[in-house]
């Protein structure tokens, strides 16, 4: 397990089918494509964001990252080398506090029957981060620097505030000492002030515990804020994948310019240019033909229909998986 | 200034604010619950219930001066049959030699006088010839021919020698002699005929009529034991009753003299020398209805003057001093004596009162202590079925909410099976097996709780199944296994803690119907059988409208127990509930 590996987690054509069973003896009647050959790489240190629609399988890469729902195909490598898949069940269950997700709900993701500080140094105690005798200050030290108070360590969930167990939950993961941290957009349940100290809290905690961060989120704005590169999901596929200044500068896929151009600028004599989409993102258990986006996207030609596009290197780490920029697909002998 | 201002608002921030949680004593889950507990009214309403109806079942039994199966009687008079008295209509014989009379004689004897006005008849039975002579109605003297001894003519001097055991008058004597001397062969005298026969030479055989038993329909009584002999004396018998049916005052036996008291026609007194007396004499024959029992002589001449007096009523001083008061009533040809007596009688349907406070059941059984006892059988089963209940609905419905897949599908599908046995049909069916069966109460008892706890799982199966189910989706399930804590406690420390609360309300809840269900059955005649008591067959022993209406202390209090306890239980289920609930606030 090597910890200096420069690359924390690497994704390669990660697949995640749901089969969708129906009839008497719950025989499989098709797949819900919820994940399609995602791959990605991510450095320590480092925050991805990774938007999309609701319904587009972000939350799904997040799960199956972690092997809480199995993969139907692909890669997940960890640290370098490590493949969760392959582990046995008590080398994944040692390997655990490296990995760890922040949930979306922060009332559903603590035991309503457990005190905070039990919460938090459960698996503390579990997989002997620190020595049993220390772990009360540990715990403590944990809570301070999450930004709750010691006293509240023998306090039950549903006494605190949205905002402060979305604290304890990110006080949970960080107690493990991890590597990596799904946040599974953990700021949505949250009003907009108690968001920004969540934010603040992930960055400074970042800083302070050298964390890499996939952030998984429908809000643009604070994917721009916190992310360092931005992956653009379209109904289970990665469409557009760059540096995060690099993509809000110059997004390229038309699914992700749509996407940008409804981020709300701060600036009333700022025309607002929106990319009205029409029509509903399509069922993910029956994919469009081709380029999933071909129904919706303006720029669509015959080969949209017909080929499914691969991902572009434009660039810099800029990746965009469309037609329009790939000179081999013959999109650009059709006429419009 | 302002700076101060921002300083003074920050400082109770930083230390202790009003709502800073340092100021709240921080308590273990344990104590919040049971605080939360104690300030939910109804709980404590419910809480005492239960605890009255523990100490009422179980400290009330051994408190209670009686057994659960202890009959309790009482004494009560009644108006009983006491004895009966005839006229009598049937001759009852007396012999000379006290020996009895053969059966073939005393039938003919009846058969030949029965209706006869005529004032001697004579008859032959077992080769003998008797002759009956009437000396008043209902009296006959019966005579047989007999050897009576030898004459002996000795030239001039005759010579009567009685045969052994008999006697010769005189006059027979002279008259005998004289008819010998004459060479007669047979003569009479005052009536009876005699007889001579040659014996050896100038000896003669003197045979006669003589007198062998009395015929009579009187009876003869004795008040005093020690002279009874004397009423069953034959002589005493033949003068006395010669002497009443001629209308004399006295007669003479045995050298005595004896008055005659009569009553009536039919009845006298017979007094000695001194007065005392001696024999009643009547043709009222008193019998005791019941066998066994000694009419005293007191007693039968007390009847015999009340109805030789046509009294209806009449009054009796038994041999304890104490009178007793007795009416005769006329039914056919027999007197009916009847008298109030005490008897003990089971104490049915006694109302309340200082030695039963809620009066007895129509076993005479003390209702309180029936209840105490009830009460120990109706919440022993309640629990037993209960844990039942649960032992076996946690299980599978654990497992199958755990493992889900297949496993839930089977578990799921059982659980449909069971729960579309009918449930009565089903309890009636096994009650009346046992019934059949005579099983023993106690064993019964058993049954029946294990029949409802195999019967009942399925309703706890269903609820854990549905809690595991959603609870295993929860995101802090999924946390856990993100965190890689094992599996002993992911279940031990996340889920079991989580169904536990459901679990105990469920129960505590599920107890009150357990009991409701228990009533039902014993009330129905199908659970708890005598001598074993609960409040369902208590209520039970009130089932028809006149206990209905009259006896409301037989089935009122059981009611009462059995709706306070279910409503009991019912509140401290609820009030468990709001305390298990963590959002519930302080």
């Amino acid at each position: 397990m090597s910890e200096t590996s420069a690359n924390v987690l690497e994704v390669r054509n990660l697949c995640k089918y749901f089969p969708i069973k129906a009839g008497l003896f719950s025989h499989v009647v098709g797949q819900v494509h919820a994940v399609e050959n995602v791959s990605f790489t991510l450095k320590r240190g480092t925050t991805m964001g990774l938007v999309g629609e609701s319904g587009c399988g972000k939350t799904t890469i997040g799960k199956t990252l972690l092997n809480l729902t199995p993969k139907t195909s692909g890669e997940v490598i960890f640290n370098g080398s490590v493949h969760l898949d392959q582990l046995s069940a008590r080398e994944l269950r040692a390997f655990r506090p490296k990995i760890q997700i922040i949930f979306q709900d922060p009332y559903a993701s603590l035991s309503p029957r457990l005190p905070v500080g039990e919460i938090i140094g459960e698996a503390v105690r579990e997989h002997h981060i620190v020595p049993d005798g220390e772990l009360n200050a540990y715990v403590s030290r944990i809570m301070k620097s999450c930004g709750l108070f010691d006293y509240q360590k023998d306090r039950y969930p549903h006494e605190f505030s949205g905002g402060q167990r979305q604290r304890i939950c990110i006080a949970r993961a960080i107690a493990l000492n991890p590597d990596f941290i799904v946040c599974d957009e953990p700021v949505s349940a949250l009003d907009v002030s108690i968001q920004a100290q969540i934010i603040n809290l992930l960055e400074d905690l970042q800083k302070e515990f050298n964390l890499t961060y996939l952030f998984i989120s429908h809000d643009l704005s604070v994917v721009q804020h916190i992310s360092d590169t931005v992956g653009v999901m379209y109904l289970g596929n990665m469409v557009e994948y760059a540096d995060k200044k690099e993509i809000f500068a110059r997004p390229l896929h038309p699914y992700t310019r749509a996407l940008f151009s409804a981020i709300p600028v701060p600036d009333p004599t700022v025309k607002m240019n929106r990319i009205i989409l029409e029509g509903s993102i399509p069922s993910p258990a029956n994919p469009p033909s081709g380029c999933k986006f071909h129904t919706r996207c303006r720029e669509c030609r015959g080969v949209c229909a017909q080929k499914a596009p691969k991902p572009v290197d434009m660039g810099g780490g800029h990746t965009v998986a469309c037609h329009m920029y790939d000179p081999e697909s013959g999109y650009a002998q059709e006429k419009n | 200034m302002s700076e101060m201002i921002k300083d003074n608002n920050r400082e109770p921030q930083e230390n202790l604010a009003l709502d800073d949680g340092r100021r709240v004593k921080v308590l273990s889950p344990g104590m919040m619950v049971f605080k939360r507990f104690i300030r939910n009214r109804l709980a404590i309403v419910g809480i005492c219930i239960l605890i009255f109806m523990f100490l009422f079942s179980f400290l009330g039994g051994v408190i209670s001066p009686y057994r659960q199966d202890q009959v309790f009687y009482k004494v009560d008079s009644a108006n009983k049959e006491y004895a009966g008295a005839v006229v009598n209509t049937d001759y009852r014989f007396a012999t000379v030699d006290g020996s009895p009379l053969s059966t073939m004689v005393r039938a003919t004897f009846n058969s030949q006088v029965k209706g006869k006005p005529e004032e001697s008849v004579t008859f032959t039975a077992d080769g003998a010839t008797y002759t009956a002579k009437k000396v008043d109605d209902g009296f006959w003297l019966i005579t047989a021919g007999q050897d009576l001894g030898k004459v002996a003519l000795l030239g001039k001097i005759v010579d009567v020698k009685a045969a052994e055991g008999k006697e010769i008058s005189p006059a027979l004597k002279e008259a005998a002699a004289a008819a010998a001397a004459a060479g007669q062969t047979a003569f009479e005298l005052e009536g009876d005929a005699y007889t001579l026969t040659r014996d050896v030479g100038k000896s003669y055989r003197l045979s006669g009529m003589s007198e062998i038993a009395l015929a009579s329909l009187l009876n003869f009584d004795a008040p005093d034991p020690a002279r009874a002999g004397l009423a069953a004396d034959y002589t005493f018998r033949r003068n006395c009753e010669t002497a009443m049916h001629r209308g004399e005052k006295a007669f003479e036996a045995g050298g005595e003299t004896y008055t005659l008291n009569a009553v009536s026609e039919n009845d006298a007194e017979v007094l000695d020398r001194s007065g005392a007396p001696v024999a009643r004499v009547s043709n009222i024959i008193v019998n005791p209805v019941t066998s066994g029992v000694l009419l005293p002589p007191a007693y039968r001449e007390a009847v015999t003057d009340a109805i030789a007096n046509h009294q209806t009523a009449f009054e009796y001083v038994n041999p304890e001093g104490v009178t007793e008061k007795h009416t005769i009533q006329m039914r056919g040809n027999t007197y009916i004596i009847s008298t109030v007596q005490q008897t003990y009688l089971i104490d049915m349907y006694a109302a309340p009162g200082p030695d039963h406070p809620l009066g007895t059941d129509d076993h005479g059984m003390d209702v309180l202590t029936r209840l105490m006892y009830g009460g120990r059988i109706s919440l022993m089963v309640g629990f037993i079925v209960m844990i039942l209940e649960n032992i076996i609905g946690i299980i599978i419905g654990g497992v199958s909410g755990y493992f889900g897949g297949w496993v839930d599908t089977l578990l799921m599908r059982f659980v449909d099976l069971f729960n579309s046995i009918p449930y009565y049909p089903m309890m009636i069916i096994a009650g009346a097996i046992m019934d059949s069966f005579e099983v023993d109460p106690y064993l019964r008892l058993y049954m029946m709780m294990a029949i409802m706890g195999i019967m009942g799982w399925t309703g706890v199966a269903r609820v854990v199944r549905g809690q595991i189910l959603s609870l295993r989706e929860q995101d802090f399930m999924v946390a856990t296994e993100a965190t890689g804590i094992r599996v002993s406690r992911r279940i031990f420390r996340h889920l079991v803690p989580n169904v536990m609360p459901l679990l105990i309300v469920q129960a505590t809840m599920g107890l009150g119907s357990i009991i409701l269900t228990e009533a039902t059955l014993s009330f129905l005649g199908l659970g708890i059988k005598y001598p074993l008591a609960s409040w369902g067959s208590i209520i039970n022993s009130s089932s028809n409208i006149y206990v209905m209406t009259n006896c409301w202390y037989l089935w009122i209090p059981a009611g009462l127990l059995i709706v306070l306890t279910v409503l009991g239980f019912n509140f401290v289920g609820d009030g468990l509930r709001d305390a298990f609930d963590p959002r519930m606030k302080r």
